[in-house]
Order: structure tokens, then sequence, then C-alpha cells
């Protein structure tokens, strides 16, 4: 996405405009106001007698509104303003933006105000491509609205704009004749509503049939941030970005919560702003993962979402199976004509051994049986997709290959793109392809499940069986998929069932999991702290070495935050205490450098070379699990662990941090408190 | 299952339309035969504790017909009537052959105005889940060779 493009949003529906805050889309500024998954305006360009306007400044004042300070004139360095312009706009179903011209001169003035609209009802998807709409387009006038309407068949989206101020409408948009007095202001309230125009109401000339009910007040919006950080754990730490970065990432967290139609008052972790708030398995499940010592009900709510919307048929096209956990679902054009298969998507491998992972951690630290009693079903289904569905090769591994060749996801793992996977010399591998991850979550999610079977659901006979296969995957996974003369994980098992035999950073994860063999492990975490993964920033996704190895590929050589937590994590797990802290310290320190907002990926250069971390271009900022990874590294460093109904504390601080305190932390426990202080020299692995 | 045999027992009387029960075309019909069949199976684990009531009117051309689906606590039972409801469907008939035999897509139906529905969200989704699969889908695909797919990314 270019610089100078603002966005604010409230769950899906949000505005991408340039910093005067007009919206003229183009293939490279994909510009508009969006709600579920489709654009609902391309064109909003405000005009005072003719004029363009330019900005002065704009205030992001809340995630959901902004305001722009602006000016006629045509852009020359000196601009003679007798006229200040202030948009201030809010988005909710659609938006509401008010608009007032400030008159500076000592007598009145007249003008001539426009506002174009217009809108090409773009599908998510389709916006970048540049597709060719199969529907028709129409704009009219309605009830004092300018509708701007689109229809395929049955399928109706339609937008309506409305002014509070007398104005002439017609159908490219809306005019106001003024005369502002002197040193005196006018102000209109412009209203922009998205439709999902059900087909009788548009006949009838009825007013919108809005996507979602009631539109809300700004004061509770405002009102639930404040909430937010306030019951949040309270961070102290002498190592002051750190209070910023923690700051920032419960901020962004906020914004990137999202309701859905079925639990409109409670909220989980959408995957990225702004393109992809919406429902991902794989990336709500995570963040909530990190998330859970200071905001446990985001994890609630995700699994019940999930759950929800759990997999109950075979279904090719949806890569769908009975059990499994979705992909990712969408609701635009292209999904409604099952040109894609995302209503919802199923083909993940990953998120439906997660979802058990995520529902027993979630006990752990909330002591909430009720709620693994009631998702029983759901977690059964879960563990039974993984036996059932997901062993593709028939030899007692997860693998995945989809159904959907068309527009299914080939890569099913969270390196989903095309070259993830891929032998040492660089070849890739067919499918069905085990990836090693799999089959520590599904580990995992045995060991966990068969906790949860003694603890609520009565079920001894189903623990033993799960512990029973656990210890019997994690024996066969030991011996398959160690490359001995490495002395690492294979990424992978093809479909002969031979090693792929890469070195990469899903060998993080498996302590995570914790599917290794102690006496391997130490192996591991030399591999993950050592020069050919560690940049100094953190642990890059493929080995340099490899011949697929990037700094700046997407899943080939770069440094992902999320993935990093999760490998401290796994550190920990295994003892490895300083070499988590060394994690944490480069993490912390790259979010430092970013002002406390991590990106998706950034370049797996060595640290010593570049000196500043090198931000992959992705288009989605804040994304979910970068926002979480921090919040997972101060567990980590914490060495937070729930036991029983204590919290444990057990600190491993990269010296930098000196001392750090968390207050207030939620749980079990009710609120309890943990210190640390920085005793692990850290710099001689990250600035080496 | 205990509540299987239960509800075999009650499950085809109750769920044939009136007037036309035992007839040929009611039997071959699609519509009542999946509603006889969801009738029957009594319990659905994946509604486990979840209870709503879900009524479809449908409409083909000037005759209409209601279906109710009641869950309680994962007991379903369906009955050929109107009654209330957590969520009514409005629905034409055709497009409803289409969802209860998998040729539609629910979700997708609904993003295109298909079927109308009032009320409740979560109540319509539980609806959909009982829906069957598109036909022909098997679950399975043959393995890829490496070397396809080294082939489809134009490497050798």
């Amino acid at each position: 996405m270019s610089a100078g493009l603002v966005q604010i949003l409230e769950g899906n529906t949000f505005v991408v405009s340039d910093d005067r805050g007009d919206i003229e889309s183009s293939s490279s500024d994909p510009t508009g106001l969006f709600s579920f998954d489709t654009r609902f305006l391309s064109r909003w360009v405000l005009t005072v007698n003719g004029q363009r306007l330019n900005a002065l400044s704009t205030d992001d004042l809340q995630y959901f509104q902004t305001r722009f300070f602006l000016v006629p004139g045509s852009g020359s360095v000196y601009v003679d303003a007798k006229l200040t312009v202030i948009r201030q706009r809010e988005v909710a179903d659609g938006f509401r933006e008010e608009l007032r011209v400030l008159n500076h001169e000592n007598e009145p003035v007249d003008l001539r105000i426009r506002i174009d609209a217009a809108c090409d009802f773009a599908d998510l998807f389709e916006v970048k491509d540049a597709l060719k709409k199969k529907g028709h387009y129409r704009a009219r006038v309605a009830d004092r609205h300018l509708v701007l309407e689109y229809q395929r068949e049955t399928y109706v989206r339609e937008t309506w704009i409305s002014s509070s101020s007398p104005c002439d409408i017609d159908a490219k948009g809306l005019s106001f004749r003024v005369t502002v007095p002197a040193h005196g202001e006018w102000k209109t309230a412009l209203d922009v509503v998205v439709s999902s125009g059900s087909p009788a109401g548009a006949a009838a000339g009825h007013g919108p049939a809005r996507i979602r009910g009631q539109r809300r007040v700004r004061r509770d919006m405002e009102r639930g941030l404040e909430k937010w950080l306030r019951q949040a754990p309270r961070l102290e730490c002498d190592w002051e970005p750190l209070g910023r970065i923690y700051r920032r990432c419960l901020t962004d967290l906020a914004a990137l919560r999202f309701s859905t139609l079925t639990m409109p008052d409670r909220s989980l972790p959408a995957a990225g702003l702004p393109w992809f708030m919406t429902i991902f398995g794989r990336d709500s499940i995570f963040t909530s993962l990190q998330a859970l010592p200071f905001v446990p009900e985001l994890a609630a709510t995700t699994l019940l979402a999930l759950a929800e919307r759990q997999g109950t048929r075979i279904d090719d096209f949806r890569d769908e199976d009975p059990g499994r956990i979705l992909h990712e679902m969408r609701y635009g054009e292209l999904t409604a004509f099952e040109e894609r298969p995302h209503s919802p998507y199923f083909g993940n491998a990953d998120a439906t051994p997660l979802f058990v992972v995520l529902l027993d951690e979630y006990e752990r630290w909330t002591g909430d049986t009720k709620l693994v009693r009631d998702l029983e079903h759901a977690a059964r289904a879960a563990l039974a997709w993984i036996d059932d569905y997901a062993d593709l090769q028939d030899n007692g591994y997860v693998s995945y290959q989809r159904r959907n060749k068309q527009t299914g996801l080939e890569n099913q793992c969270w390196k989903d793109s095309w070259d993830s996977i891929s032998y040492r010399n660089g070849d890739l591998p067919g499918f069905p392809r085990a990836t090693c991850e799999l089959q520590g979550y599904a580990y995992d999610a045995k060991v966990r499940g068969a906790r949860l079977a003694r603890l609520a659901w009565r079920d001894p006979g189903l623990a033993d069986r799960l512990e029973k296969e656990a210890a019997d995957l994690k024996r066969r996974f030991n011996r398959d998929f160690w490359v001995e003369d490495g002395e690492y994980f294979a990424v992978a098992l093809d479909g002969d069932g031979r090693q792929v035999d890469s070195l990469t950073s899903n060998i993080g994860h498996l302590l995570w999991s914790g599917i290794v063999d102690k006496p391997k492990a130490r192996a591991v975490a030399r591999h993950l702290l050592g020069p050919r993964m560690f940049s100094g920033w953190g642990v890059r996704t493929m080995a340099e070495g490899e011949a697929r190895y990037n700094p700046i590929g997407y899943h080939v050589g770069t440094v992902w935050p999320f993935d990093n937590s999760f490998i401290a994590w796994g550190l920990r797990r295994y003892g490895f205490s300083d070499e988590a802290a060394c994690v944490v310290a480069g993490i912390m320190e790259a979010a430092e450098v970013f002002k406390g907002r991590l990106p998706e990926a950034f370049g797996g250069y060595p640290r010593m070379t570049t000196r500043y971390p090198v931000q992959y271009p992705t288009a989605c900022s804040p994304q979910a699990w970068s926002t979480g990874a921090p919040l997972l590294l101060l567990r980590v460093a914490l060495g937070l662990e729930p036991e029983g109904d204590k919290l444990v504390v057990d600190p491993a601080l990269p010296v930098r941090m000196g001392n750090l305190e968390l207050l207030d932390l939620p749980g079990r426990w009710k609120r309890m408190d943990a210190f640390g202080r920085g005793r692990v020299d850290t710099d001689r692995v990250t600035r080496r | 299952m205990k509540q299987a045999g239960k509800a075999r027992e009650r499950a085809m009387p109750k769920a044939m339309p009136k007037g036309r029960a035992g007839s040929v075309a009611g039997a071959a019909d699609p519509v009542t035969q999946f509603f006889a069949a969801l009738d029957q199976q009594g319990h659905l684990a994946t509604f486990e504790g979840a209870s709503a009531r879900v009524r479809l009117d449908v409409v083909d051309g000037k005759k209409a017909e209601r279906w109710l689906i009641s869950i309680t606590r994962g007991d379903v039972a369906v009955t050929h009537s109107g009654g209330p409801a957590d969520a009514t469907v409005r629905i034409d008939r055709p497009h409803l052959e289409a969802l209860i035999t998998g040729r539609m897509n629910a979700q997708a139906a609904f993003l295109r105005n298909l079927f109308a529905c009032e009320g409740s969200v979560g109540a319509l989704m539980m609806f959909q889940r009982c829906l069957p699969g598109p036909p022909g889908s098997t679950g399975r695909v043959k393995p890829l060779s490496s070397k396809a797919v080294m082939a489809q990314r134009g490497m050798k």
C-alpha cells in the first residue's frame, strides 16, 4: 500500500483514503470504503468552488476515527488560506463524515461545495486484479439519498449517501451552494450506509437494508478502548521502550478485535488490518494463545466462534471435513457465487489440532471448565479429524493436499506460499505433504485432549487412548523426521514418506509442542541460535545455505516475529532459558526500531550488516500475530506458567531490561503480580 | 446413542407431509426425504447442549409449506408445520431442493439473497450445518509427484 494512505476501521468495515480524506481508487492504490469484503465507495472526492483541497494535517483520533484539516489550493508551497475545511470521519455501518467549512475573512463568502461519489463494488479478492464485473450498475436518487447500486442476478449491494443539510443530489454526487458568514462556519453531516439490499427492498425503494444491526455510537467505542487498556495488566520496566511496545500492542489488539454476527457483544482477534479483518482459524488461535495471560476472553470467543462453524460434511470445493476448523471466512461477490470457496474455506491442517491446544491452555489459565464441557463435542470432533481425515497417507501422520485445485491453498500450514516447503537442493516435494510442525500440534492436541478428558469429560478411556497415541506418534516422529547427518528435524515427509530435508524454523514449533525427545532438543536449540538461523534480530524461517534461502523471501529466509514468539516459548519449555532470552531480546529490540508495531516479517539479513531490521513489504499492518508476539515474549521472559491454582514466575530476562514488573495478571488466581530482573547477557548472541 | 431408537419410532409419521403421506410423489420428494432423515437421526452430537428452532417457509408457485426444525440440547425433531422459531427462513422450493441435496451452498446462497432469514443468525447457522456437502465430493484426491509439482512451476 502506498505511503500517505489513511485507514480507519470498525469490525470488518474500513476506509482507506488519501491524506485529504479523498478516495480515488486505482489498481495501485486500493482505497475505498470496504465492508463485508466488498468495496462500497471507490470514489469520494471533495471540491470547493471546483478546486481540490490540500492537507495541512491528518489526525488519527482513534482507530475508528480520523480528522483531516484542509485548505483549498493547488498544492503550491504557499497556500493562501482564507478557508479551512475540516472533515471528521468515523466508521460504523459505512461511515459518517462531519464536514465543516470555516471562513476566516471579514466578509461572507459564497461557495460551491461538491462531493463526487461512485462505486465499483469490487470484491476484496478482485481489488488488485481489476477483474471485469459480471453484473450491472445503477445510480439513483431515492428518498433524499444518492443510492449507488450493483446487481448481479439476485445479488445486490448498495451504498446509501445522504446529507443532514439541504443539497442537490445527482447520480454522481452531492452539491451544496452555501454562504458562510464572516468569521463564520458552515457544516453538514454526510452519512454513507452500506446495504446488502434485499431484492424486495430495492424494488420498493425503501431505505437501506443494513447488513449489521444498529449503528453503534462513538462513545461506546471510545469507552471500550479506555476500558480495554485499563483492564489489562500494568507493565513497569527499566528498559523504557518496553512500556511503549506494550501499550502499542494492546491498542492494536483492540483495533483488531472483531465481532461475529452470532456474538455481537464479544470479540476475537481478526488476522490483520485492514485486508484481513475476518475470522482466520490459524491466526485467531495463535493470537489468542499469545494474548492469553493478558486478555483471556479473546481465547474464549475464538473457541466459540470456531466451534460454531466447525466442519460437518465432506466438501471438496471448500476442503471441508467433519470436525475440521475453518481457515478463512469471506462475504464478497466471488464467495457468494461460489467462484471462491470462502463460505467458509477449510484448507488448513493446523487450526484443528491447535483448537484443542488453545482450549486446554485457556483452561489452565482461567479454570473455566464450563467452556471445556460446552465445547466437549467440538474438541472430540477436532481430535477425531486428526485420525479420520488428516492421515491422508495412512501412515499415522497429519498431511495435507488440496482437493480444490483451482482456488484452494497448496500449502495448508502457516508457511502457505508455494515455495516454502523444499528439499535442501531447492526441489519441491509432491503431495500430500506432512510438515513437521503439524505432527507437533497433533501430539500436543492428544496430550492436552487427554487432560481435558479426565478433567471435564469424565472419560478416562479416551484419555488413556489419546496418551497412548501421543506416545506412539512421538516415538515414530523422532525416528522418521530426524535428519541424522544434520541433527535436526526435516521440514516434512513427502508423498513417498521421504524426508524433505531443509533446515527451517518449523523445528522451533516442535519444541513448543513437546514432541522432541529430550536428547535431541539441544541440537535443535543450537541450530535455532546458530549463525545459519539466528540473524541477531530473530530466527529465520529458513536457514542460510539452503538452496531456496533468500533473506527477503516470504517464508524462505525472512524473520517472523510471531514464529519467534512460539520458538522462544518452545526453548523455555525444554529449559533453554538463556536461548529464549536471546530471542526475546532480538525481537523486542526490533520492535523498538518499529516503534512498537512489529511487521508481519522483516528481512533475514545479519543484524550486524544492516544494523536496522529491513521491513518486508506487506499490505497489512498491524498484523494480529505480530501484535501478539511481544505479549507472548513477555510471558516467556518472565517464565509465567500456571500450575494448579498458582501462577509460577521464573524470570530469564535480557540484562538490558533491568527490572520488569507485570501487575494484575488475570487468571484462575484472580489477579497476580510478576517480577523479574534482567540477568541474561544476550548481546553475545544478538550482536555477534 | 441411546436416543436413536426412540427417535426412529416417531420419525416417519411426524415428518411425512399431511395428505401426501405414502403417496409415490411424497416418497420421492427430496425435501420430504431430507427432513425425514434429519428427524430420524434423533440426536446430533454436533449440537450437544445447544437449542434452537428454525422454521422454513417454503414457497412453491402459489403453494406454501412449512417445516419446523427443533433442536433441544442436541435432540433434533422435524415437523411439517409452522410455529414460533428463533429463525425464520423464507425460500423458494427449487432453492431449498438445491440446498438439501448439496448442490448449492447455504452461506453463498444467503449472500446472493436467494433466501431471506429473520431472527437468530446462530440458529440459521445450525440449520446450514445440517446440510450435506456437494454431490461427488469424496474427500480424497490422487497424490501428486514431486516431478509434477516442479513441472507445474516450470521447473525441471
